[in-house]
This record gives structure tokens, C-alpha cells and sequence, in this order.
């Protein structure tokens, strides 16, 4: 509370007469009550306080002032909590040159009032990062969420309630400058599911073309659901560190991603590193005119291209892997026969999505045609 | 000079009370054990230290410092293997106005000297396969020998540190040195979590240790003899245990080597493709990673191999040519790539070009027509061995029609829609000639074709 406080100034004629400028502030303040830091918005923090004041019968002045806080003035709001309707906020008024407001309490009587004062507070948040291992088949997960608190907001909270959009409230102090990392969850043993992607729309289609080996993305998917001992609330954003139990009871670092927001009912993505280990190769095979028409001059106004995709797939890991490979569509288009089953995306792509066996290669074919291409 | 790693635990057995009160200060033990998982993609080692911490039965407040590290502070863990529900890592605190130093609260319900490991992430310590391959006399095996090389700029002497290297391309957010620099170690609301990586890393790795003046070539380790490299292979990745432990002081750099095959089976090949090499013969080496090849049985990390050939029989050397290998799973072909051959030549040469079937539009002109090409693909061996060729020939155009003239030696397959291939082997100092007929249709011929 080095710079933040509040001075309630007793209304009396002497008083009244004095000009702004020499306003007096009386520092002998309320010491704040309750303190609740709500951190459920992603980007700005509310705080909310509460402090009981010694009023007098009449008009008070309450003297708000935080000099070198980073607070947003247009936030900040008065509640009264025990007297509303005869404990009155009349006007609020701004000093000149001053990080300070004066708010004109009325009361009908000489008493102790409790009020809380709400504001926003920029430099104060929290992160969220998590640490997983995974167990030696890549199948299961152990999950630890850590809540960051980072104050850099030019104020102290010796002790506060902090409120999140989920999970229980808890009591903590955090000074400003402070940063504190603590456990927030734990969940052992849930269900992934190991995805290689490739995207012929990113990835080169000839690898053994490039000066360095292609990978191909690895990611692990994680369904926020009850049946996965999870789906209670949404999983928020932030950085994971994906580790892995070794034979020598030891672990490696597998990687690292930065997790979306993940609501219940859906999948936390998480992009784990390359595998240089499977190789996609891609090509185009046919592509041939058909249903050309013509205009006055005899020249082709229109015409359907004819087209026929191949890719070949290695895969040289002991153990089978789930490939999707997402393939880009132009203009209208529409698929003629395929060697696999493949899922409807958008206009722009379509997906295949395949086991391939261990030490063995699959190939991919399919023939689409290009309508109305024009000329 | 032997420096302890910065990391140092100090105030220890801080009753729960106070958080401020620091009541018998005391400095940890030694390290019992250090291992180092060193990776390559990025500048990135994982240490796991093994110590003896004494705890009190409920809270205890330990401070640690890492100023004048490369260490990720956000990395730092603690557990306590065998007694995880027992000992619990609460909070770490990052105190205002002090940079390099955090405080952990440690929930015990033991009372005494508990194991534990800490894990946390440095930078500043890489490692690089690097190879040697020795080509027989008549070029039809090679000896291989694999190494690796790891270096120490971490500002830290790692000693007796049980390492291991990891081969595999990890995912990474942020530059684990530009973490160890950071003032808060997870950043200022406001400003990113983290940025995201835009610089090819081991180059600016590289980049930095040049800068500081150390040398590509380290030191090799003394001789004695070779240890052991034990192989494991996880998730994507591979990890090699090297055998026993390692001192590597700051600065230094040690080569172990990996592996030796004596007589790998290879293969001369030499390739045409316009596209790729430009008009250039190019001379390849080509193996493959399996038990046919005497390999097999780990993926080869990607490295420089430095070729030579035996030319007498007192072992006299003569040398090849350097690569930089692509990184090689296990049963999948390698081509070492050695440029442009001189000995053997491989000339494509248009001998005739004439253009028929003309279409005309309504206004007369010219709306299509064929494009005829004779070509003959002139091959020269001019080496004391057969060798192998592959001419791949690129089109850039769907509309055409080939005609490989009888008598042509090899194999002639379409590749792609503009591509095709000819594969074919020469005996020693001999020459051939491929010949084929291709007809390219142009404008409304295309629509025919």
C-alpha cells in the first residue's frame, strides 16, 4: 500500500473553502477488508474491495487516489453494501494533474459503513501452463496444470481472494513484482491419441528433393470430457511441456506447444515435435481436358480438368501410425474415386485419414475433377 | 578451474510460519548424481540432479539461484521419486526486485533426509553426429564410422555427468537462452508468452560460439578405451546412453564414437535431372540403413561424413568429398550426395525438331500444332567400375507422348506428369546412347492429348 489509498475527509466549512490544490488527504485510512482479485478474463483483472468507513451525518468526502497503480479510472465504482438508501454517493469529482478522484458520500447518520470499491487493473494476471509425461505407448497422460500469478501492477495485495472462472477460490498474497507459480490440478492417466499430419498444401511433395529431411508433424489429441476424467470446465490456454518415462527411469523432453483454449466437449491439440521416421512423397499423375466448350471465335471459354493424385507413404517406425493427410482443393471440384475414405473439410480441403502399418508403405489415389475451368 | 553448477539451494528448514524469517540457513548438499539429455534440433539440455534434501515434517521454504546461468527458470521441477504423495512441490516465488533467485514451498509429511530430483532446461550444450566413410578399392563397400561430438559453452562444468543425447526434431516455443535472460521468468502481462521461434536456431547457436571465439574442431577426448553408446528408441526421438559418466569442463568439446561397420555394400550411382542439378552429371553413394547393410539398427542422425578411398594396399587414402547427411531412419536408402562427377558423363542432345498436324481458327491463325523431338542421351563411363545411372528428363508440360526406341538399354517409367525416368548400369570404361522420340502438343492439340 505504498502509493494507494483512500482518505475520507470530514465535510466542514474551513474544510470546504480550501482550494483543490491544497486538498488535504488524510492518510489515516480503513485498512481494506476483503480483497477479491477475479482473474476469469483473458485479458484485464477486476479487483474488488472492501473497506468500512467512519461516516459522519452529511456530506463526506472520500478521497481515491493511486498514484503510480495501474488502474483504468473509468472502472472504478463505489458500492454501498450495509445502508443503501440512506448512505448515498452524490457526485465524483476529479482533481487536476492528479491519478485521484473525491467521491461526495451522503449520510443520514453518523456510522460506520461498509462499501466495496470495484476497479480494473491493468500488469496483474495469471498463466496457465501444464507439464505432461506420457507413458511408454503414447496412449495415456499424466497431467499437471500450474496457475502463474504475475503482479507487476504497482500494487501489494497482502492477502486477497482469488477468483477464476473455474476450480475454488483461494487465499493468497502477492506483492507487486512478484511472480508465483503454484499446482492447480492434477489429473493422471487420460486418454490420447497420437496423430501424424501431413498437409499437402504446407509440406514439400518430393522430400527426397530437399537438402534436409522433411518431418512430418506429431501432435497428441486430448478430449476435455467427462468420460476422459476431465470435462468439469474448460481447459485455458498455455504453454504445455510434453515429457516421457525412459527404460532407464529417467525421462526426455518430447516438446513443447502452446495449448488453444479448450472448451468442454472438445480437443486440446498439441504439436509435439517432427518425425523424420514416416515419409510422405506426393504426385500428380494425370490431368486431362474434358467438356470443352467453345465460343463464336472458336476459342475455349470453359472446359473440366481431369486429375488423378497419388501419394505414397513409408512408414519406417516398429509401430503403427495414424496419418491424416490434408489435401488442398481448388475452384468446384468433386472427388471421382478414391482408394480410401476421406472427410468433407471445407470448400478448400479434404482429409484422409489412415493407419499405416509398422515398416510399411500405403498408397493413396485419388481422381476428382475440376469443373467449369474456365478459358 | 571447477565451478559448481549456479544453481545453489540455500535457506533450508524455514519453519511454516513467517516466509521472511529465514531460520537455520543452510547450504544444500552436493549433487549424489547429474545426468544431461543433450538435444540437437535445439539448443536445449534437460539436467536431472539427484540430492539428498533434509525436510521438516510440513512446510519448508528452500531459495535457489540461477543468475549467470543459461537456465530456464520456468523449467526448474522438483519430485521426489518414490515418495511423490509424500513430498509435494507447492509453489515456486519469484520475488519482486530480485532477478536469478526463487523461494519453493515444500510440503513434507516426511521428517529427515528425503532423495530428490531436480529437473530443470540450460542451453549453451550441443551435439553433432559426425561421420568418417572409407570407400573400398573398387568402390563397392565402405567402412563407416560414426561419432559424436558433444560441446560445453554452458558457462558450467558438468563433472562425472552420466549423458545422453537425443536424436529427433522437438517442438520448441522459445529459445531456452533467451528464458535464462528474461527479468521475470514468465514475462509482464502484456507481453507475450512467448515469441515465437523465427531464426533457424543452431545456426544462431553456432553464430554465438563463434562469436566467443571457440573453434568448429574440439578438442577429442583422451584416449582410452571407447565406451559404449546404448540406443533406445522413443516417441520420435532416439536416445543414446553413453556408457558410465562424463566430465566435460566449460569450453570443452568431447568426440565418442558411436558406431563402426566394416563392410557396408554400397552402391555408384550417378544422376542426370536438369531440374534438380542443372547440367551437371552428379555422383552419389548410395546404402541403405538395414541388416543387409550390416546397419539397421538405429535411425543415423544427420551430420557431416567426410568420404576417402582406399587407393593401394599399404592403406594410402585418397579423399572424396564431404557431405552434410540427411538424417536417415532405419530402412530407408542414403544418398550421399558428392556433386558434380567428372568421370562419368551424361549428355542429352537434341538431334532433330520438326512441328506438323497444325490447327487454324476461324481467322486463320494458328491454333494448335505438335512439336516432334529426336533426342539421344549420350552416356560415358569412364571409370574402372560399372556404375549405376539414373536420367530423369522433365517435361514441364502434361500434354506429351513418348517413344523409347527398341534397343535402348535400362528401364524407362513415368514418374509424374511431366516426369520420366531411365535407369540403366554401364560396365567400366564403356558408353551408350539412349534414344527416344517425344512429341509435345501445343494450343488446341492439347485438347486432343
Amino acid at each position: 500500500m505504498k502509493y494507494f489509498y483512500i482518505a475520507v475527509l470530514f465535510l466542514s466549512g474551513l474544510l470546504l473553502a480550501t482550494p483543490a490544490a491544497a486538498r488535504i488527504k488524510l492518510v489515516a485510512l480503513p485498512d481494506r477488508e476483503n480483497t477479491f482479485v477475479r482473474l476469469d478474463h483473458p485479458d484485464i483483472t477486476l479487483i474488488q474491495e472492501e473497506r468500512t468507513l467512519p461516516l459522519h451525518k452529511g456530506i463526506n468526502k472520500i478521497d481515491f487516489s493511486w498514484k503510480g497503480v495501474h488502474i483504468d479510472p473509468d472502472s472504478i465504482r463505489l458500492a454501498i453494501l450495509q445502508h443503501p438508501d440512506s448512505t448515498r454517493l452524490i457526485n465524483v469529482s476529479y482533481p487536476p494533474n492528479e491519478q485521484a478522484l473525491v467521491w461526495e458520500i451522503f449520510s443520514s447518520e453518523n456510522r460506520q459503513e461498509k462499501i466495496r470499491i470495484s476497479y480494473l487493473l491493468k500488469n496483474i494476471d495469471r498463466v496457465i501452463t501444464y507439464e505432461a509425461k506420457t507413458n511408454q505407448q503414447e496412449s495415456r497422460l499424466d497431467l499437471s496444470s500450474y496457475l502463474v500469478l504475475r503482479n507487476f501492477s504497482g500494487e501489494s495485495f497482502a492477502s486477497a481472494l482469488f477468483q477464476l472462472d473455474y476450480g475454488k477460490d483461494f487465499e493468497k498474497g502477492i506483492l507487486d513484482g512478484e511472480t508465483r507459480r503454484m499446482l492447480f490440478f492434477d489429473a493422471a492417466n487420460l486418454d490420447i491419441r497420437k496423430v501424424f499430419t501431413f498437409d499437402a498444401g504446407i509440406h514439400p511433395w518430393e522430400p527426397q528433393k530437399q537438402t534436409h529431411t522433411v518431418g512430418i508433424p506429431v501432435s497428441y489429441e486430448l478430449e476435455n470430457v467427462k468420460g476422459n476424467q476431465l470435462g468439469q470446465h474448460a481447459l485455458w490456454g498455455g504453454k504445455v511441456r510434453i515429457f516421457q518415462n525412459d527404460a532407464s527411469k529417467s525421462s526426455i523432453f518430447l516438446g513443447e506447444d502452446m495449448a488453444d483454449f479448450t472448451p468442454v466437449g472438445q480437443k486440446m491439440t498439441l504439436h509435439i515435435g517432427d518425425s523424420r521416421d514416416l515419409s510422405v512423397t506426393q504426385h500428380k499423375i494425370t490431368e486431362e481436358r474434358s467438356n470443352i466448350r467453345r465460343n463464336r471465335n472458336d476459342h475455349i471459354v470453359l472446359y473440366d480438368s481431369n486429375e488423378e493424385i497419388r501419394i505414397e507413404i513409408e512408414n519406417f517406425k516398429d509401430t503403427p501410425a495414424t496419418l491424416k493427410i490434408i489435401e488442398p482443393m481448388q475452384g468446384e471440384w468433386e472427388i471421382r474415386k478414391s482408394s480410401h475414405d476421406f472427410k468433407h473439410i471445407n470448400s478448400k480441403e479434404i482429409e484422409f485419414e489412415l493407419t499405416v502399418p509398422a515398416k510399411d508403405k500405403t498408397t493413396v489415389m485419388y481422381k476428382y475433377v475440376r469443373l467449369n475451368v474456365r478459358g | 578451474m571447477l565451478k559448481p553448477l549456479h544453481i545453489l539451494f540455500t535457506g533450508l528448514l524455514v519453519c511454516s510460519t513467517a516466509v521472511e524469517a529465514k531460520i537455520d540457513l543452510v547450504t544444500l548438499p552436493a549433487r549424489d548424481k547429474t545426468q544431461l539429455t543433450i538435444y540437437n534440433s535445439a539448443d536445449l539440455t534437460l539436467v536431472r540432479e539427484q540430492r539428498t534434501l533434509t525436510l521438516k515434517k510440513g512446510l519448508n521454504r528452500l531459495e535457489f539461484g540461477w543468475e549467470n546461468t543459461l537456465i530456464d527458470p520456468t523449467s526448474v521441477q522438483l519430485y521426489a521419486p518414490g515418495n511423490e504423495d509424500k513430498v509435494r512441490l507447492l509453489e515456486v516465488n519469484f520475488p519482486a526486485n530480485i532477478t536469478g533467485s526463487a523461494v519453493w514451498s515444500i510440503e513434507s509429511d516426511i521428517d529427515g533426509p528425503v532423495p530428490v530430483e531436480i529437473t530443470f532446461f540450460t542451453s549453451g550444450i550441443n551435439w553433432q553426429a559426425f561421420y568418417m566413410g572409407t570407400l573400398s578399392k573398387d568402390e563397392r563397400h565402405m567402412q563407416l564410422d560414426g561419432y559424436v561430438t558433444i560441446r560445453n559453452h554452458s558457462g558450467e562444468d558438468y563433472e562425472n555427468a552420466s549423458t545422453r543425447v537425443i536424436v529427433g526434431k522437438v517442438h520448441l516455443l522459445d529459445e531456452i537462452m533467451a528464458l535464462a535472460g528474461r527479468k521475470s521468468p514468465y514475462n509482464r502481462p502484456g507481453t507475450p508468452q512467448y515469441r515465437p521461434l523465427t531464426r533457424d536456431e543452431p545456426a544462431v547457436k553456432m553464430e554465438a560460439y563463434r562469436a566467443m571465439g571457440i573453434a568448429e574442431d574440439m578438442a577429442v577426448a583422451a584416449s582410452m578405451a571407447p565406451k559404449a553408446i546404448v540406443k533406445e528408441g522413443l516417441s520420435e526421438y532416439f536416445l543414446y546412453s553413453i556408457e558410465g559418466t562424463e566430465n566435460i569442463p566449460d569450453g570443452w568439446g568431447k568426440r565418442l564414437p558411436s558406431f563402426s561397420v566394416d563392410k557396408i555394400p554400397v552402391k555408384n550411382l550417378y544422376r542426370y535431372e536438369e531440374e534438380r542439378y542443372g547440367k551437371s552429371t552428379q555422383r552419389l553413394v548410395i546404402f541403405k540403413n538395414d541388416d543387409a547393410h550390416l546397419l539397421g539398427k538405429e535411425p543415423l542422425p544427420d551430420g557431416n561424413i567426410k568420404v576417402f578411398k582406399q587407393v593401394s594396399k599399404d592403406l594410402q587414402l585418397a579423399y572424396v568429398g564431404h557431405v552434410n547427411n540427411k538424417y536417415i531412419p532405419i530402412d530407408q536408402e542414403v544418398e550421399l550426395d558428392f556433386g558434380a562427377a567428372r568421370d562419368v558423363k551424361i549428355d542429352p542432345v537434341l538431334m532433330t525438331e520438326k512441328t506438323d498436324n497444325y490447327r487454324f481458327n476461324r481467322n486463320g491463325d494458328i491454333s494448335g500444332f505438335d512439336r516432334n523431338q529426336q533426342w539421344e542421351i549420350k552416356l560415358e563411363n569412364n571409370r574402372d567400375i560399372p556404375v549405376r545411372i539414373e536420367v530423369l528428363r522433365n517435361f514441364n508440360t502434361s500434354h506429351w507422348k513418348i517413344q523409347n526406341k527398341a534397343g535402348n538399354k535400362g528401364k524407362l517409367e513415368k514418374i509424374d506428369i511431366d516426369t520420366v525416368k531411365y535407369t540403366l548400369e554401364i560396365p567400366a570404361y564403356s558408353n551408350t546412347t539412349l534414344s527416344y522420340a517425344i512429341t509435345f502438343y501445343e494450343g488446341e492439340r492439347q485438347n486432343v492429348h
